[in-house]
């Protein structure tokens, strides 16, 4: 399976393991990844949509250009907004032969509409397949309850996310949990908001946010989070000690990438997967996966 | 006919504590609705329950209810449609208001000071010399979905802010600012969207999308509230005179894009405090810290260009030039 690979800008910045811990876990199952270097930032909700949806067609276009009919994103950000600027650009031909004329035509692309936009977690369970990927799997993660976390970006609005004949996409991260042979820890917060796009405006209500669902998921017995969005992980992760303190509650709570989850139940260890990058130390979560093991 | 056992939340304010679900058993033809079953309760078994409803047609926001844990409307809410395997439906009053007898809340804390608070009303210029203020169709088309807002509030119960936050304006009163400042007749439209943009407004909305998923007639608040938040953007207002950081923030986040083709976070975090703003840059100082010690902080305007950087600086120019 060959893919445009859409990395997106926190996968080499502020959560530089992700990039690594998701290629090596393309390499193992065989995924290959056509990465796109010369397209920029999809504004991830930030900017206005006349300025990111011409700077989304065009890196539509270099993907269809490469000959490649879907792109794949690693952050439920970046899934988001780029798919809803290709809903736009594809229900609306009008928009899309403007868009095209006034800003690809000088550098000599066009985008025809055609191309998909889908999540490494889409891409694992609707075009891999879980038969295929349980197959891979030489570690599994028995023992080890998590608790999943899907960013905004990949549940809403749902109507475009999860349309008719997807409907499973509502909990393809409980099942991959399962797949993994670890416990789902369910809980209210999974598919709220993490707080992220608010951290500038309302810094207080960001952290409400953090404290509310790690500790949500750590009352309920996770010894981890995983979440498809390196924006939540910037915030659930990196915030949490700050989040911790305005809410006056320790928590602790480390919070896994997705293809670092899938990473260690494909056999990788810790270090190769990078968890000694994050905030929270995700020791006591990985202890108790390796007791299980030898158990 | 069929028997359905409703759970429905009873509360008195004098007795808080006693606070409970009260069972009832109701026998109603299969077209009822949840507001038909109430009544019935209200008529047959306990006139003293307390419940509101109104139009009974979906058109007055009234009946706003949390049914088996989802808000609805309880007049366009038919019983056999959410009814569960056990016969049972759970009828309770929605979330994040103060309730003030059984399933009736406050409606003033909830909704209307948020509502007053963006003058719903327009302000026409004089009217024309047949003495009306004439609108041309297409030009009001733009505002008629948010016109079919019956104020139901369930936008807001649904909120990931208002969970957290009672003074955020909220997605019903933003939805009720999109319609007067998209009016073509409104004469307020710079002051209206300088005014939601300060605190609690527009800018402390998280874009997640909950407020069109809980909206019962498919007006897409969170739509509506990104057309403010880009209109705004399009006239440089980008924040109000109160939170500066949001502007700040906006224009970083485009600088960054321009010149590198991608996002430089470190110069995001760094420029969102403000340059000179020495508080806030030593309140990034921990994070910042923590950050270093795991080998993982970007290192401010130390950001590599993309290969297409010059195309997106282009493309953001000229799109920045179109604006009117
Ligand atoms: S936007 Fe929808 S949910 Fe919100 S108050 Fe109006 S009708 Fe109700
Ligand atoms: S009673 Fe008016 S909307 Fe239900």
């Amino acid at each position: 399976m060959k893919y445009a690979f859409y990395p997106g800008c926190v996968s080499r910045g502020g959560c530089p393991e992700l990039y690594p811990a998701a290629v090596k876990v393309a390499e193992k199952l065989d995924l290959e990844l056509q990465e796109l270097t010369d397209v920029g930032c999809t504004g991830a909700g930030v900017l206005s949509r006349d300025l990111s949806d011409p700077i989304n067609a065009r890196t539509f276009a270099k993907a269809e250009r490469n000959g490649l009919s879907t792109l794949m994103t690693i952050c439920s950000t970046c899934q988001g907004v780029m798919m809803q600027a290709n809903h736009r650009l594809q229900s609306d031909t009008a928009y899309r032969v403007h868009i095209n004329k006034t800003y690809l035509a000088d550098e000599g692309l066009e985008y025809s509409g055609a191309l998909e936009v889908k999540h490494l977690l889409w891409v694992l369970m609707e075009d891999y397949g879980a038969d295929k990927l349980k197959a891979k799997l030489t570690r599994p993660l028995s023992g080890l309850k998590v608790a999943p976390f899907y960013g905004c970006y990949l549940r809403r609005p749902s109507d475009l996310m999860a349309p008719k004949g997807f409907a499973g996409r509502k909990t393809y991260l409980e099942d991959l949990i399962s797949l993994v042979g670890a416990e789902v820890v369910d809980f209210g917060g999974k598919s709220k908001c993490c707080g992220f796009p608010i951290l500038t405006a309302n810094e207080d209500n960001s952290m409400r946010m953090v404290s509310d669902h790690t500790g949500e998921a750590k009352d309920k017995g996770a010894h981890c989070m995983v979440t498809p969005c390196p924006l939540c992980h910037l915030n659930l992760d990196g915030n949490q000690p700050n989040a911790e303190k305005k809410a006056k509650k320790p928590i602790g709570l480390p919070i896994l990438h997705l293809p670092q989850l899938v990473g260690l139940a494909l056999g990788f260890d810790e270090r190769e997967m990078e968890l000694q990058r994050h905030i929270v130390p995700p020791d006591a979560a990985i202890r108790n996966v390796k007791v299980n093991m030898l158990s | 006919m069929m028997q359905t056992t409703f759970k429905v939340h009873r509360f008195d304010p004098e007795q808080p504590e006693h606070a409970r679900l009260a069972t009832y058993v109701v026998e109603l033809p299969e077209s009822a609705s949840i507001v038909d079953g109430l009544t019935y309760i209200c008529d047959e078994q306990d006139p003293s329950l307390a419940f509101r409803a109104n139009c009974e047609r979906g058109s007055c926001g009234d009946c706003a209810l949390r049914v088996n844990k989802k808000g609805v409307l309880g007049c366009t809410t038919k019983i056999v449609d959410v009814v569960g395997k056990d016969g049972i439906v759970t009828v309770e009053p929605i979330r994040h208001v103060p309730v003030l007898k059984d399933l009736v809340y406050d409606m003033e804390t909830f909704l209307w000071r948020k509502v007053r608070a963006v003058t719903p009303w327009i302000t026409p210029q004089a009217a024309g010399p047949n003495g009306a203020s004439t609108v041309s169709e297409q030009k009001i088309a733009e505002v008629r979905t948010a016109m079919s807002c019956v104020m139901c509030g369930l936008c807001d119960e649904g909120c990931t802010v208002v969970a957290v936050d009672d003074q955020f304006v909220g997605p019903a009163a933003l939805t009720k600012a999109y319609r007067a400042i998209f009016d073509p007749r409104d004469t307020r439209h710079v002051e209206r969207l300088q005014s939601i943009s300060e605190p609690d407004g527009v800018w402390d909305c998280t874009h997640c999308f909950e407020a069109n998923g809980h909206c019962p007639i498919g007006i897409e608040p969170t739509d509506r509230i990104f057309e403010i938040r880009d209109e705004a953007i399009r006239l440089g207002i980008r924040s109000g005179k109160q939170n500066p950081k949001v502007r700040r923030h906006y224009d970083s986040f485009v600088n960054s894009v321009k010149k590198s083709g991608w996002l430089d976070e470190g110069r995001l975090a760094i420029e969102s405090e403000g340059l000179f703003n020495v508080r806030g840059l030593l309140k990034l100082l921990p994070t910042a810290a923590r950050a270093i010690v795991r080998n993982k902080a970007p290192i401010p305007y130390m950001h590599h260009k993309r290969p297409g950087a010059k195309a997106i600086r282009q493309i953001i120019e000229k799109a920045e030039g179109k604006r009117s």
